[in-house]
């Protein structure tokens, strides 16, 4: 017979009769394998953290968004957002799924170009642009959107200089009835803003304006809103064809969409709080579909949805280092995933699962990572079964943001892992070493010896 | 002079030139060059002949009739029957060619006159002009004493000697000394006869430029008349009456209309030419009793009346009888009539059915199709029913309780084709899943009018989701309601079918959807005129703006093509996109003469008949994109055949001429895929590779490969590549 595992032991109120408003109490949550490949074994022949990505997830959620506007609107177009996470394998997925890419600065956009996306098929959005990058996107024929009346004067100033048509389209903020409107970024709809550039563009007769571009929010919850700012956005369009008989090819709007992760302060999680996408997908193509385009110049759509394909597929692993109890009586358990690594617990309770079978007896716990730094927070407080050092478990719904927005700080950054379609499993990316941090680093001669 | 004729009436020859041919039912120089030739084997029949067609042919320019029909011939042949007539019937003077002239003019009043009876019933007027006018001029000019009969073609030698020297004489006496059949001689003579040449020689002309014309028209030209023959000689009728009046050409001309021409040769047509030659003796011998009395001969009046009654009575049908098949598209010559035909009637069924489209947005799956196992059956059997899936084959996310759950609910569902909205229900409540409402089965529906007897239906829309009015007009494509789960629906899913009657339970019609895309994971395959199969993936053909604006083909347009080729040879030739008076769009290359017909619709561009010169670049660029669907589907192989007439005539072509109507041996298959598309919203730069090989059997004997580049929304470059020979256009809108 099996040795049994240890739990410590606990006291907790009993819970007996009918269920309460929320039902029986959980169970804890066990994942012991991630599409087939069991979580020990990663993190035995990877190491502990552990970034962990599903192909398989990823495609299905594509797919899935894909169909929800594809069988509601004739040309969808989805541009994979770089910031989500610019991995390389996981953009070649999107791109193998026919994905443009959607770049917010020319780093972005050198990696796209890299990776073999094909210039014309790069949206260049954001505040930053610099004189060499817009003259790169603009030789490429990437859809550069512009942000401001100053890129906007840039680009012009660029095309004296060089003999191409640059191919662009605003970027439009607007009331959508949501709080915080996004009004740092492109031309405001309500105050003319918007009229103001396009009229500029018109008039300038040396830019192909080809779309319209909005970005209302993120995480939104609100599929109304989209209703709101793709009709606006088909105002401005059919204004355009009205004053200036021109047609726009597309309309941009963004992405947004939220995913099943549960933001903080939301009471409810996300998986039953988050709109689908194909409610973000009614509400965009029916408010389409009736602004009266003639049918032969209804324009493309393009999505450049992130989040919403690719949390889900991303997970990261961890391991328990030590347990601890805080003066207020809570349990603290501290593990080797650092808010270094998992930047999204900021906004997030990522959803926790232990990665062995465990009793059913749990505890409120606080999850701490590794830093030396108060605010190493992965979750302030979360039922957790009894683990014990060197136990794993898994972050779920880690896929956008960690991957781009983590940082080097005390530990460093551990490798990805994709596990494809056939449960093989590649490192996408590899683990930081020493090596890593002091190839960048110079030491000026005299700063080079010392003794102590 | 001819120049001087040229500038008043400019298709001047061609249409002196139509009317000879056309009395073989072909629009062709040479044919036409020939029996020009052969009617000079008597010279003043010829000149009668000639001056009759000339005289016609400006007569109808000057009144003002159509000029393409006259540029044809339509109006000249019967005249060049009439001039012929008279030529050989009377000595030539001033009288006779005065007198022939004023034939001529009642000729044309006569083909008008009867053409304008004739045209009510869609049928040919054929040669009855000619009986009216031949007729009656015969029995005036007995008065008529300026006129003296002539004695050509009695005492034949003179005739040869007058014309030919003693050279003629002996080719004469060799033909007459060849070991000929009687039967041979005399289907030689009846040839002769249409023309008036009572001669040998002349037949054995006639059937050569026959036989290198047309090989249908040549076999059927022996068809007609030896089964003539053989029932004269069964019946025991008198076979010298075939010889002696020359009609067996009766048997000749209804061969070829009816074998070949105006219905489309098959093993069917062939047939009926044996069963038809019977009819024709009956009215020969009859109206020879007749006329008799006047002393009138019977010409062509038995194959007039046989023909036109046969056609007549084939446009009776009411059953979808394609058995044998009237020639819709007249191309003057029975083996093009029957390749186009073949090809068209794989390629298209627009004669017979309506364009209409998958009634639904993107991607949908066949959950039950026609003959379904569930509840297409019977009176219901040619429907539809529509769900989608995602790619594990669920056609549901989450648990699947809810009918929020189904990937189908709530979708948008389309007007198949244009037409008026005539019947909706919207108030029957959606069910839960698993149940069914039996009571009002078809649940939500909209009933769709295209045309008088033919309505679509869309059935078990979800409550309340109608965005149209009864009353209402729809074109294709416009969004009528939400798919639901109304009626007898456990599962929210779309049910469609065609129907010939506007009432809810009308039982429903075959009715093949116009194009659509079937795809097999990221394989797609472009289907017309088909019906879907069950768990097929289908979706209307999503229309790439690019591809749609590059072959978007004005008349008018002008391309600069210059070419060149692998040995470095470069030349210069000129395009123009032009429609002539039917609507009909085709190219047209000014160097070469040739025209490439098209047509563009449902977002599909088709090239479908090309006439000229088959070594032009126009011809290439017409097999090159022979059918091109304008939406962009990386994956998708286009595939399609090509009529037998692009063959040039090499023996086996000529082989397969003649066993066409009953078999075809050549195949050429062409296929077309897309390679490469960037930058979709301004200068678009699309690649497409397309294929054409030759098959003999089942091997393929050749192949052409080509390369077409859209840039900017134009076709840019074409690249033919055959071997190692390769040749490049560069195609300019000027």
């Amino acid at each position: 017979m099996e040795k049994k595992k240890y739990e410590r032991p606990i006291i907790k109120q009993l819970v007996t009769g009918v269920p309460g408003k929320f039902g029986r109490p959980e169970k804890p949550n066990i994942m012991t394998h991630i599409d087939g490949v069991s979580v020990k074994s990663l993190l035995n022949e990877y190491g502990s953290p552990l970034f962990v990505m599903s192909e398989k997830k990823m495609r299905e959620k594509y797919q899935t968004a894909k169909q929800a506007f594809t069988t509601r609107y004739p040309k969808v177009q989805m541009a994979w957002s770089y910031k989500t996470n610019y991995l390389d394998a996981v953009c070649s997925i999107y791109h193998q799924e026919g994905s443009w890419a959607e770049v917010v600065s020319g780093f972005e956009y050198d990696k796209a170009i890299e990776l073999g996306v094909e210039g014309s098929k790069i949206i260049f959005n954001g505040p930053t642009k610099s004189e060499a990058d817009l003259i790169k996107a603009i030789t490429n024929e990437s859809l550069i959107h512009i942000d401001n009346i100053d890129e906007l004067y840039l680009i012009l100033k660029i095309t004296e200089k060089i003999n191409i048509r640059p191919k662009v389209a605003i970027r439009v903020n607007m009331d959508t009835g949501i709080y915080p409107m996004w009004d740092r970024f492109g031309f405001n709809y309500e105050n003319g803003m918007a009229w103001e550039a396009l009229n500029k563009i018109m008039h300038s007769g040396k830019l192909d304006l080809i779309g319209l571009h909005t970005h209302i929010g993120t995480f939104m919850l609100a599929p109304n809103a989209y209703k709101i700012a793709a009709q606006k956005l088909s105002d401005l369009a059919l204004g355009l064809k009205k004053k200036f008989s021109h047609n726009i090819k597309y309309i941009d709007m963004g992405g947004g969409f939220a995913s099943t992760n549960s933001l903080k302060g939301i009471y409810m999680p996300g998986v039953d709080t988050s709109p689908s996408i194909d409610d973000f997908a009614e509400a965009i193509t029916s408010a389409l579909l009736s602004a009266h385009y003639s049918t032969e110049e209804l324009p493309v759509l393009i999505l450049e949805t992130g989040r919403a394909l690719i949390d889900e597929a991303g997970y990261l692993l961890g391991t328990v280092l030590a347990n601890k109890r805080l003066i207020s009586g809570q349990r603290a358990t501290i593990a080797d995933i650092g808010v270094n690594i998992l930047f999204t617990s900021f906004w997030y309770d990522h959803k926790i699962s232990v990665a062995q079978e465990m009793t059913d007896f749990t505890e409120p716990t606080a999850l701490f990572g590794p830093l030396c730094m108060n605010i190493d927070v992965i979750r302030e407080n979360v039922e957790l079964p009894l683990l014990n050092i060197g136990d794993n478990f898994v972050v779920h719904y880690a896929g956008a943001y960690n991957m781009t927005q983590w940082m080097q700080f005390i530990t460093m950054r551990p490798k990805v892992v994709l596990i494809d379609e056939q449960g093989r499993t590649h490192i996408i990316r590899e683990n930081e070493s020493l090596e890593t941090i002091k190839q960048l680093e110079k030491v000026p001669e005299y700063l080079s010896k010392f003794e102590l | 002079m001819v120049k001087k004729i040229k500038s008043v009436f400019p298709n001047f020859l061609e249409s002196v030139l139509h009317s000879y041919s056309l009395i073989f039912f072909g629009k062709n120089n040479f044919l036409a060059s020939v029996l020009l030739l052969v009617t000079f084997l008597d010279f003043y029949t010829g000149i009668a002949g000639l001056l009759a067609t000339i005289i016609t042919s400006f007569t109808a320019y000057l009144i003002g009739l159509n000029s393409k029909k006259i540029i044809s011939g339509y109006y000249g042949f019967n005249s060049l029957l009439v001039g012929l007539g008279l030529g050989i019937q009377f000595q030539p003077s001033l009288e006779l060619y005065i007198i022939l002239a004023f034939a001529a003019l009642l000729t044309l009043l006569l083909t008008v006159s009867i053409e304008g009876f004739f045209q009510k019933y869609g049928i040919p007027y054929l040669t009855f002009p000619f009986l009216f006018a031949i007729w009656i001029i015969t029995l005036a000019t007995r008065q008529y004493e300026a006129l003296n009969i002539s004695e050509r073609g009695i005492y034949i030698l003179n005739d040869l000697q007058n014309w030919g020297g003693s050279f003629s004489v002996i080719i004469y006496k060799w033909l007459n000394t060849l070991p000929l059949s009687e039967s041979l001689v005399i289907y030689f003579k009846s040839l002769g006869a249409i023309f008036f040449q009572y001669n040998i020689l002349a037949g054995i002309i006639i059937a050569i430029a026959l036989l290198i014309y047309s090989r249908i028209s040549f076999l059927l030209s022996l068809i007609g008349f030896f089964s003539a023959y053989f029932f004269y000689d069964f019946i025991g009728a008198n076979i010298d009456e075939l010889n002696y009046n020359y009609i067996g050409f009766n048997y000749i001309l209804t061969a070829i209309a009816m074998g070949g021409f105006l219905i489309i040769p098959s093993r069917y047509s062939f047939l009926w030419v044996v069963l038809l030659t019977p009819l024709i003796s009956l009215f020969i011998s009859g109206s020879a009793i007749i006329l008799d009395i006047v002393q009138l001969p019977v010409y062509s009046l038995a194959f007039n009346i046989v023909v036109v009654m046969f056609l007549y009575a084939l446009n009776w049908r009411i059953r979808f009888n394609r058995k044998p098949a009237i020639t819709s598209m007249q191309l003057f010559k029975p083996e093009l009539n029957l390749y186009y035909q073949n090809n068209s009637s794989e390629r298209f069924y627009h004669n017979k059915y309506l364009s209409i489209r998958v009634p639904v947005l993107g991607e949908w799956t066949v959950s039950q199709s026609y003959n379904g196992e569930y509840t297409h059956k019977e009176e219901w059997q040619h429907a539809l029913d529509l769900i989608i899936t995602d790619n594990a084959g669920n056609q549901f996310t989450s648990s699947g309780e809810n009918k929020e759950d189904y990937y189908c609910y709530n979708k948008p569902v389309v007007a198949p084709a244009a037409g008026t909205v005539v019947k909706i229900v919207d108030k029957i409540e959606d069910n839960l899943i698993g149940n069914v409402n039996i009571e009002n089965n078809w649940g939500n529906t909209i009933i769709i009018k295209h045309l008088d007897g033919l309505y679509s239906k869309l059935s078990h829309l979800r409550k309340n989701s109608s965005k149209v009015k009864t009353g209402d007009y729809v074109i294709k494509g416009d969004i009528l309601a939400y798919c639901g789960n109304s009626g007898r629906s456990a599962y929210p899913h779309l049910h469609f079918q065609m129907q010939s009657t506007p009432y809810i339970a009308s039982k429903t019609i075959f009715y093949p959807i116009a194009n659509f895309i079937s795809a097999k994971g990221k394989k797609y395959s472009f289907l017309s005129y088909a019906i879907p199969k069950k768990d097929e993936k289908i979706s209307d053909i999503v229309f790439n703006e690019n591809l749609k604006s590059a072959f978007q083909f004005v008349p008018g347009q002008m391309f600069d093509v210059n070419i060149t080729k692998s040995n470095g040879k470069k030349f210069q030739l000129s395009w123009e996109v032009q429609a002539d008076i039917y609507n009909n769009i085709y190219f047209y290359c000014k160097d070469t003469k040739s025209k490439a017909f098209f047509i563009n619709n449902d977002n599909i561009h088709y090239f479908t008949h090309f006439s000229g010169d088959k070594n032009s670049m126009l011809f290439y660029f017409y097999i090159a994109l022979f059918k091109v669907p304008l939406g962009y589907y990386k994956e998708m192989n286009i595939v399609d055949c090509l009529p037998l007439s692009i063959l040039k005539n090499r023996p086996q072509k000529i082989l397969q001429d003649f066993v066409a109507p009953f078999f075809t041996f050549l195949h050429a298959k062409y296929s077309l895929k897309f390679v490469r598309k960037s930058d979709d919203f301004s200068k678009s730069r699309i690649e497409i590779k397309s294929n054409v090989s030759l098959k003999r059997i089942k091997k393929t004997y050749r192949t052409i490969d080509f390369d077409i580049k859209i840039i900017n929304n134009s076709i840019e470059k074409l690249k033919i590549k055959e071997g190692n020979k390769i040749v490049t256009a560069t195609i300019k809108l000027k």
